[in-house]
């Protein structure tokens, strides 16, 4: 991988197709011939000064697996001096005996004062043409901050991390709000991606016929996990009880500690949503039917989840298998790889901020 | 069945997760052998570990080598790491293997297979794979259809109660016709087609299934793809690599049947072959077929205007000097066992009259690689001046399959400067580095799809039996002669090779 990064050339800001020849540029091999540009996407990251530098470091290494331009906006809209500077750099993976390469193209741009509240000005005339735009905001988010409107009529998909801020419930709220209103783009929420493999384990628990019956008779739910980790929590009950045909019907809290009460197909189903110690995301998830108890857990230091089914004390079935790799460029590769509308997500995303309402 | 179950699982996301195969058992004749610890037992682990598989999920391997459970276990675990990419976890490895059983038996022995019968029976109570199995042969092909005949008159054609049962058989699909006919005709005996899963494993390769993607996903490529544009096709699948210690194996088999049979008859047909109504089993496999069908019969006794054998003498390949074929260990100082082939067939039909597809395999070519170049007619006048346009050559697209995987297309282009110079440019796309997205092993994707019961990537018995077909004259031929042209090694090929393509005033490309 080769980075190099292009400034302004003189004084005064690049104009757009300064840019574009830069970035050309930078793809010019030592003998002048021009490295492929392989772009399969658009992504757009509005991020702060603070945050700026990993943002960057994990778009570098997105870039390996889905080569794109991406256009990182830095914004502080409250500096008092209106500027705009941008800054140019290519990664290029060299590939194979002819020396060619691939590259991806990353556009920094600074914006400061009233243009940062105008950033759709700055991403609109750069994105690459006829691929699909990703929005994709690594911190605290808001469909209110200033400039979301504009900037999302830009974007065929937004992916956020709703457990950004502080306020973690008001933000699943405010998310929820945005997927109801419809029209817009499609929402993906980095805290959900982070959740497909104990979905997938947990209806694996339910794979044989057998069991799959116990499905419609889950009386009691636990989920533990790690402290800030609730809105995941929530997420996952949201995705049982859309799935499963719960409705909610009470709610009490106790500290950090949920309990919540359905509606279910066989009666009341009590979902009880813990905080517990911080080095899992998620701890362990438990549904209790009448006959079984179906179980998903993460040993502590490990990076495998274990499963078991117990019908009483006897053990039905266990399997031990590998939780996969979850740093923050793979759950935003993810979410790069999904097109369209995910109607699960927003079905758990309603019953959550139903739950929380409550 | 599986469909009642796909819908009571309403926790199954099918959007956004993984497919889950039915709960069952893939049952190994060839347990003790190279390619169970080598592919087959690290695709599954590697699948299991990635929550690929379903929960109930067991594996019997069967050899006549007296083994334990637990020895067997450990003899897999020993190589296991050297198998998989993503290392193996102590605690993957526990839960997955304690799945894996053990049956000693000699696979021509009835009594082998009752007690089979019995021993599935106590895996499908302990471990929940509801009478679901996938009966793989991995033991020597000479066995395929022993095995087949006893598992048939064991009843373990069907699954138990209502469950599947599939059988996979491994290469070489017969040595010529007739062998293919008769192992699908045993075969068929016992099992139905939709049971039957014959590997190929090229067809599991991501890159291989890519000719498919680039062909019919792709608007512009299909209008110029036949005779109007096209003077002719080359289909190369180049090794570096000589027989190594499977001299005695390939004394045997030749590359003919190694690599030709199978591997380059699939890639013709994916290159010929017209679009599908739809990417299921049947409807793929029948364009494929259709395919093998048009190829014009050699004629016996003109099998040199066609096909060419060579074999490797000592020679250079990347620095280093090696040997030639008939020094190889295990190998005939005589042998005409050929290690290149060549051939120059045609695909009569409306697209791709008077075409001629020239195929060639080889071992201890130069390099690696695998690739379809398809040449187009030259333009029809140039109204630049002659001596403007000599760096110009017709356009040809090249579909790269190995080492990296991607496209490039030869066009003219202007060459700066005053007056009208052209002159040909490469345009390479290496499509493969858009998805670095590591993909998976052949096996894996394979046993995947035969967990799944989808064949679609599998050969259909009148797809083994038409390659064999057109092969059969050039290899009847073969086998009264005791002629085979020598090529150095780290060279595209003998001279006569050659000869194929220049009496139409045509070169192979050097990949
Ligand atoms: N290895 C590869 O890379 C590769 C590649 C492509 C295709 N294949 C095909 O895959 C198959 C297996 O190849 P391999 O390389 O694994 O062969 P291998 O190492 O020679 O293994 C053959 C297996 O068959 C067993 N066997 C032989 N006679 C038996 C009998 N009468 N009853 C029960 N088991 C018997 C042997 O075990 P015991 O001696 O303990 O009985 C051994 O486990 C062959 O069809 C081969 O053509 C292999």
């Amino acid at each position: 991988m080769i980075g190099e990064t292009r400034k302004s050339p003189g004084n005064g800001p690049m104009s757009v197709s300064e840019i574009e020849h830069e970035l050309g540029k930078l793809r010019a091999n030592d003998d002048g011939t021009l490295a492929l540009r392989s772009s399969v996407l658009n992504l757009i990251v509005v991020t702060d000064e603070e945050s700026a530098p990993e943002v960057t470091r994990s778009v570098s290494n997105l870039a390996g697996r889905y080569p794109a331009r991406a256009i990182v906006l830095i914004s502080d809209p409250d500096d008092p001096n209106p500027n705009v500077d941008a800054q140019l750099s290519a990664f290029c993976n060299v590939r194979g005996g002819g020396g060619a390469q691939v590259c991806a193209e990353q556009v920094t741009i600074h914006a400061e004062g009233p243009p940062a509240g105008h950033l759709e000005s700055l991403a609109g005339p750069l994105l690459i043409p006829d691929l699909p735009v990703f929005l994709w905001y690594p911190g605290a988010f808001s469909p209110h901050s200033p400039e979301f409107a504009a900037m999302s009529d830009l974007a065929d998909r937004v992916i956020l991390d709703s457990a950004a801020r502080e306020d973690r419930e008001d933000s699943l709220r405010e998310i929820a709000a945005l997927v109801g209103r419809g029209g817009g783009p499609a929402v993906g929420d980095l805290q959900w991606v982070g959740l497909s493999p104990w979905r997938s384990l947990l209806a694996d628990a339910f794979g044989s016929p057998e069991r799959a019956g116990d499905l419609e008779k889950i009386a009691s739910a636990e989920v533990l996990y790690a402290p800030g980790g609730e809105c995941r929590a929530l997420l996952l009950v949201g995705w049982l009880a859309s799935s499963l045909g719960w409705n909610p019907k009470g709610l009490e809290r106790d500290g950090g500690h949920r309990r919540v009460e359905f509606d279910g197909p066989s009666g009341s189903v009590a979902v009880e949503l813990s905080p517990d110690s911080p080095d899992a995301r998620l701890r362990r998830v438990r549904l209790r039917s009448p006959e079984h108890t179906f179980q998903v857990s993460r040993h502590r230091e490990h990076r495998e989840v274990k499963t078991t089914v117990m019908r009483g004390e006897e053990l039905v079935a266990e399997r031990t298998v590998h939780l996969g790799h979850f740093d923050l460029g793979v759950l935003v590769g993810e979410e790069l790889q999904f097109r369209g509308r995910d109607e699960t997500y927003e079905a758990a995303l309603r019953t959550a901020v139903e739950v929380i309402d409550l | 069945m599986a469909d009642t179950q796909a819908l009571q699982n309403v926790l199954r996301d099918e959007g956004r997760l993984p497919r889950v195969p039915d709960p069952g058992v893939v049952v190994i004749f060839g347990a003790s052998g190279d390619l169970t610890s080598r592919k087959l037992v690290p695709a599954l682990y590697e699948l299991a570990s990635e929550r690929k598989l379903p929960m109930e999920f067991a594996i019997v391997g069967i050899s006549r080598t007296e083994m334990s459970h637990e020895e067997f276990r450990e003899k897999l675990r020993g190589t296991l790491e050297e198998h998989v990419s993503g290392g193996v976890s102590d605690d993957v490895w526990e839960s997955f293997s304690s799945g894996i059983f053990y049956l000693a038996g000699d696979s021509k022995e009835p009594e082998t297979y009752g007690e089979l019968k019995d021993f599935l029976r106590d895996v499908d109570s302990e471990r929940g794979t509801r009478g679901n199995r996938a009966f793989y042969l991995s033991a020597s092909p000479s066995l395929f259809s022993t095995i087949v005949e006893n598992l048939g008159e064991a009843g373990m054609n069907e699954g138990e109660d209502g469950g599947w049962s599939r059988l996979v058989v491994e290469k070489p699909f017969g040595r010529d016709l007739g062998s293919a006919r008769d192992l699908n005709e045993e075969i068929r005996r016992h099992f139905d087609e939709a049971q039957i899963y014959r590997i190929d494993h090229y067809l599991g390769k991501e890159t291989v299934q890519n000719i498919m993607a680039l062909r019919f996903a792709n608007g512009i490529f299909e209008p110029i793809w036949n005779q109007h544009y096209v003077d002719h096709v080359q289909i190369t699948v180049a090794e570096d690599i000589g027989v190594g210690t499977r001299g005695a194996f390939y004394e045997e088999a030749g590359a003919l049947r190694d690599i030709v049979q199978n591997h380059v008859m699939q890639v013709l047909c994916l290159t010929a072959m017209e679009p599908p109504v739809a990417f299921d089993a049947e409807s793929v496999r029948e364009e494929k077929v259709k395919v093998l069908k048009a190829v014009r019969p050699i004629p016996e006794d003109e099998v040199e205007d066609y096909a060419v054998r060579g074999q490797y003498t000592s020679g250079w390949i990347w620095g280093e000097e090696v040997r030639g074929y008939r020094e190889e260990e295990e190998v005939d100082q005589d042998s005409v066992t050929e290690t290149y082939v060549a051939l120059r067939l045609f695909v009569d039909n409306w697209r791709w009259a008077g075409v001629p597809f020239f195929l060639r395999a080889g071992k201890r070519m130069p390099k690696k690689a695998t690739e379809i170049a398809i040449q187009f007619h030259s333009s029809p006048h140039t109204p630049f001046a002659h001596q403007d346009t000599e760096g110009l050559e017709p356009n040809v697209l090249v579909v790269r399959v190995q080492p990296e995987e991607g496209v490039s297309l030869k066009i003219g282009a202007k060459v700066p400067g005053a007056g009208f110079e052209v002159s040909s440019v490469n345009m390479d796309l290496l499509y493969g580095t858009a998805f670095l997205e590591q993909a998976p092993d052949a096996y894996q994707r394979l046993l995947l799809d035969l967990m799944l019961g989808d064949p679609t990537l599998f050969i259909r018995a009148d797809e083994a039996e038409g390659a064999w077909g057109i092969l059969d004259p050039v290899m009847r031929r073969w086998a009264e002669g005791k002629k085979v042209e020598f090529y150095p090694a780290g060279t595209w090929g003998p001279e006569e090779a050659d000869g194929l393509l220049k009496r139409d005033g045509r070169e192979w490309r050097r990949p």
